[in-house]
């Protein structure tokens, strides 16, 4: 079984937990969506499991070999993190051109002339200073990274955050091209949702340090409905059903409803019956007013 | 009013036909207070010039009338010219399509009609 597993994963930092208990398998070839709130711990699990950040208990394996400390399986698996300019392990402070020659001495398989090729594509100037760059700039410098690194597992923190939309379709289609190409693993963090929702196989959403959900994405699409109308003939027809985002203006309901296995909307009631999308269905779980 | 806006047509034409829905189900009345424009930038996070002009939409057609002060209040028999309108609309919005799609499965009309008074 080529996957990458994490049992048990729990992180504290001080008394705080990010990571609650934490199980996930990652099977090979496919791409992955992590999607969660703001400070849900989606960098955390990230580097966790690439072994960047140590978990306070619980372990993470790849092909059953343990991924921390075994340079075996780290070889495996690239983790391009999101830059920043203030950046406290000197990696600002490099030029564009240092930053990936690192990157090509730390990756074995490293696509040097892929990188080379994403550079010119992306425009950048190999000598301008990391610190120096806008922060779609980073965003670029960390795909090169990931792309070229071929890595077998490769994470993705937000790599879209201050990409332009031109720039931000190109790294849909380069991603989705590299992965055709060579069948690698994806898991890509995003807060841009809904462009991302057609690429994404698997949805994974975190909340509160804790998996909520891992789900082939078009399925989970497919069984979530919002349902609005004259508040009783909405009751009645959602009768038994987990409700979200429950809104109400005088006598008309608006709810939201996730089907699981068996559950259907009755029917023989004039109401609305609307599909969702990824970015609703998320909003469903971890919206405001939703406990998850 | 508590529709999810789509992507499949404009904002003001769904306010618009969201509120004609909430008549037609009985959940505004007529007589009774539409939602204010502010009501609907807070329910959909839209403009208020858009939220506006699905209001003025249903104003000029004779649904909604404005009382000075309070706000926009359902037109009594709004709820028959929406019915007529609808009516109107139906055979394109519907039939059309309806007959179309059975064309393209080679289902004749005696069949349709069939399937049609099988439903009742």
């Amino acid at each position: 079984m080529n996957n990458l597993v994490c049992k048990d994963i729990v992180k504290k930092y001080g008394k705080k937990e990010v990571l609650n208990n934490v199980n996930l398998t990652l099977e090979k070839g496919k791409i992955y969506g992590l999607i969660g709130r703001n400070g849900a711990g989606k960098t955390t699990l990230l580097s966790i499991i690439s072994a960047q950040n140590p978990a306070t208990s619980g372990t993470v394996t790849l092909d059953d070999q343990q991924v921390w400390e075994n340079q075996k399986t780290l070889d495996k698996i690239c983790f391009s993190r999101e830059l920043n300019p203030v950046m406290g392990n000197g990696a600002a402070g490099l030029k564009i051109k240092e930053y990936l020659k690192i990157a090509a001495m730390y990756f074995p398989n490293w696509d040097n002339e892929m990188a080379i090729n994403l550079v010119k594509e992306f425009e950048l100037n190999v000598k301008d200073r990391i610190v120096k760059l806008s922060k779609g700039m980073m965003s670029m410098v960390t795909i090169i990274v990931a792309m070229a690194s071929k890595a077998e597992y490769t994470f993705l923190d937000e790599p879209v955050s201050g990409l332009d939309v031109v720039m931000r379709e190109y790294f849909y289609k380069l991603l989705l091209a590299e992965y055709t190409e060579s069948g690698r693993t994806f898991v890509i963090s995003t807060h841009i949702i809904e462009e991302a929702a057609d690429v994404f196989e698997e949805v994974i959403i975190i909340s509160d340090g804790k998996i909520l959900l891992k789900e082939n994405t078009q399925e989970l699409i497919s069984k979530a409905f919002r349902v609005s109308g004259k508040a009783e003939d909405v009751d009645a027809v959602t009768l038994g059903l987990r409700l979200h985002q429950v809104e109400i203006t005088g006598r008309g309901k608006g709810v939201t409803v996730i089907l699981e296995e068996g559950q259907k909307i009755r029917g023989g009631f004039d109401v609305s019956i609307q599909p969702l999308n990824l970015q609703n269905v998320f909003l469903a779980f971890c919206g405001k007013g939703e406990k998850g | 009013m508590n529709e999810m806006l789509t992507q499949e047509k404009s904002i003001y034409l769904q306010i618009s036909e969201m509120l004609e829905n909430d008549i037609l189900r009985n959940i505004i009345l007529e007589e009774e207070r539409a939602p204010s424009i502010n009501e609907l930038v807070k329910l959909y996070t839209i403009n208020p010039a858009t939220a506006t002009k699905g209001i003025n939409i249903l104003v000029e057609q004779g649904i909604l009338y404005k009382k000075r002060g309070i706000g926009m209040f359902v037109v009594k028999g709004a709820k028959g010219k929406i019915m007529e309108k609808r009516k109107e609309e139906f055979y394109d919005n519907y039939i059309k399509k309806l007959l179309v799609e059975a064309a393209r499965l080679g289902i004749g009309q005696d069949e349709l009609l069939t399937m049609i008074q099988k439903n009742k």
